[in-house]
C-alpha cells in the first residue's frame, strides 16, 4: 500500500488536472454557444442565395455555365475540415476516418484525388499519408469566422475545377446535428447541380419570370452561384467549429468526472492508509505498556 | 416595398421602406415602389434607405456592404451581400485609423488568408469613410 505521504501528493495532482479541466469545459461549452448561434445566423443568407439560384435556373441560365458542368469524375478535390487542436475526444479521428474512406473509393474507382486541408491536425494526418497530393493547408483561422477566410481555399478550389483538373470539389467535415450528435461526413460542393435541383425543389414562390439582368445573365450567375458555394462552405466551417466546441466540451467533462471519481477512491485509500497508521501505533503503545509490566 | 438585407450573419434589414438607393456594378441606382424586375450585382459601397415619402434628407439610413447580389421584384427589394454596417455604428476616425491599419497589413501580410484580410479591411474601411462623409453632408 502506498504511503499516506504518496497519495497526498497524487491526489493534488488530479485535483490540479481537474481544475484545468474544468476551466476547459467552460470555456468549451461558451464557445460552443457561440458557434451554435452563428450556424444559425447564416442560414438565411443560405436560404436567399438558394432562391436566387433556383429563379436563374428556371430560366436556364445555369446550363452552360462551366460551374455547373457535370463530368464523369476522373479526379476529384476533397476539403477536410477540422480542428488546430486535440483534447476534443473522437472530433479530428472522425474527419480523418471519413477522409481515409473517400480515399480508399477513389482508389478502387481509380479516381486521382488531391486535398485542401483546414486545422492543423488533420494536415499533419494528410502530409503523413504516402499518396496523398496536398494542394494547400490553412492553420490558425480566427475563433470567430466572418467569411473572408476562406475565400483562398474556395479560389483555388473554383480555379482547379474551373480549369478542368478536378472534376467534382467535395467537402469533409463534421455536421453539427445538435449539441450531443455531431456526424463526420461528405457534401459535394462543385459541380453546384445538386445545389440548384434542391433550391428548385424548395422553390414554391412565385418569383417574376421576366426579370432583367444587369450587367447580363452570365455575370449574375457567377456571382449568385460564387455566393452560395461560399455560403455552403461557410455553413461547413461553422458546423465544423460548433461540432469542435461540444465535442470538446463533451471530453473535458468526462474527464471531470473521471478527476472526481479518481480523487474519492484516492481519498478512501489515504484514510485507511491513516487509520491503519493510527491502529499499528496505538497497538505498539499497548504491546509497550504491556512489556514494562 | 420590403427592403430584405441578408448578410453572412443574419438578416440585417426587413422592413417597408420607400425608397432604396443601391450600389451596382453600373453604378448606384435608386428603386421606389413598382420598379420593373431586376437581378443586379452588388459592389461594395453604400445602400440609402428613404422610410416613407417626403422623409428629409437627414432621415436617410446608411449602410455600409461589401459586394453581393440585388434582386428586385414587384413588391421586394432583396440583397444579399457578405456583410452590412449600420451608417450609425460607423465612426469616422475609427475607420481612418483602421483604413491605414489594414494597408498596412497589406503590405507585411504573409499568407494568403491574410493577405485576403488585409483586402477586405481596406474595402470595408474605405466604404465606411465614403458613408461617414455622406451622412455629414446631408446632417449639416
Amino acid at each position: 500500500m502506498p504511503s499516506q505521504r504518496q497519495l497526498k501528493g497524487r491526489i493534488r495532482s488530479v485535483k490540479n488536472t481537474k481544475q484545468i479541466t474544468k476551466a476547459m469545459q467552460m470555456v468549451a461549452a461558451s464557445k460552443m454557444r457561440r458557434a451554435q448561434d452563428a450556424t444559425k445566423a447564416t442560414a438565411p443568407y443560405t436560404e436567399t442565395a438558394r432562391k436566387l439560384l433556383a429563379h436563374l435556373a428556371k430560366q436556364g441560365a445555369t446550363k452552360r455555365h462551366p460551374l455547373f458542368q457535370v463530368r464523369p469524375i476522373k479526379s476529384r478535390l476533397l476539403i477536410v475540415v477540422a480542428s488546430d487542436k486535440g483534447l476534443a475526444g473522437a472530433y479530428n479521428s472522425n474527419v480523418a476516418k471519413q477522409y481515409l474512406r473517400e480515399l480508399l473509393d477513389d482508389n478502387k474507382n481509380q479516381v486521382n484525388t488531391k486535398s485542401i486541408a483546414v486545422g492543423r491536425k488533420v494536415t499533419n494526418f494528410v502530409t503523413r499519408l504516402k499518396d496523398a497530393e496536398l494542394v494547400g493547408a490553412y492553420e490558425d483561422l480566427p475563433d470567430t469566422l466572418e467569411g473572408y477566410e476562406l475565400r483562398p481555399a474556395l479560389d483555388s478550389a473554383y480555379k482547379l475545377f474551373v480549369d478542368g483538373e478536378v472534376d467534382a470539389v467535395d467537402l469533409v467535415y463534421t455536421e453539427f446535428v445538435s449539441s450531443v450528435t455531431q456526424i463526420a461526413k461528405t457534401e459535394r460542393l462543385l459541380p453546384a447541380g445538386s445545389a440548384v435541383e434542391t433550391a428548385i425543389q424548395a422553390e414554391t414562390e412565385d418569383v417574376p419570370q421576366e426579370a432583367t439582368f444587369e450587367p447580363d445573365e452570365e455575370t449574375v450567375l457567377e456571382s449568385v452561384a460564387y455566393r452560395l458555394i461560399n455560403a455552403q462552405l461557410f455553413q461547413a466551417f461553422l458546423d465544423a467549429r460548433a461540432s469542435e466546441h461540444s465535442m470538446r466540451m463533451l471530453a473535458m467533462k468526462n474527464a471531470t468526472d473521471n478527476a472526481g471519481d479518481l480523487i474519492d477512491d484516492l481519498t478512501l485509500e489515504m484514510n485507511k492508509a491513516r487509520q491503519a497508521a493510527i491502529t499499528q501505533e496505538l497497538a505498539e503503545i499497548s504491546g509497550g505498556a504491556e512489556a514494562m509490566k | 416595398m420590403k427592403l430584405e438585407l441578408v448578410t453572412l450573419s443574419g438578416v440585417k434589414v426587413d422592413q417597408e421602406v420607400y425608397e432604396v438607393m443601391l450600389p451596382t456594378a453600373a453604378g448606384p441606382i435608386s428603386v421606389f415602389p413598382g420598379h420593373e424586375p431586376l437581378v443586379s450585382i452588388a459592389v461594395p459601397g453604400a445602400i440609402v434607405v428613404r422610410e416613407k415619402k417626403g422623409d428629409p434628407e437627414s432621415a436617410l439610413e446608411y449602410y455600409a456592404v461589401s459586394g453581393g447580389v440585388i434582386e428586385v421584384s414587384q413588391a421586394r427589394v432583396r440583397v444579399l451581400v457578405d456583410e452590412a454596417d449600420h451608417g450609425e455604428d460607423i465612426v469616422e476616425a475609427e475607420s481612418k485609423a483602421a483604413l491605414e491599419r489594414a494597408l498596412k497589413l497589406k503590405e507585411t501580410a504573409k499568407t494568403e488568408v491574410e493577405l485576403e484580410k488585409a483586402t477586405q479591411l481596406i474595402d470595408r474601411h474605405q466604404v465606411r469613410l465614403n458613408i461617414a462623409g455622406l451622412r455629414r453632408r446631408h446632417r449639416r
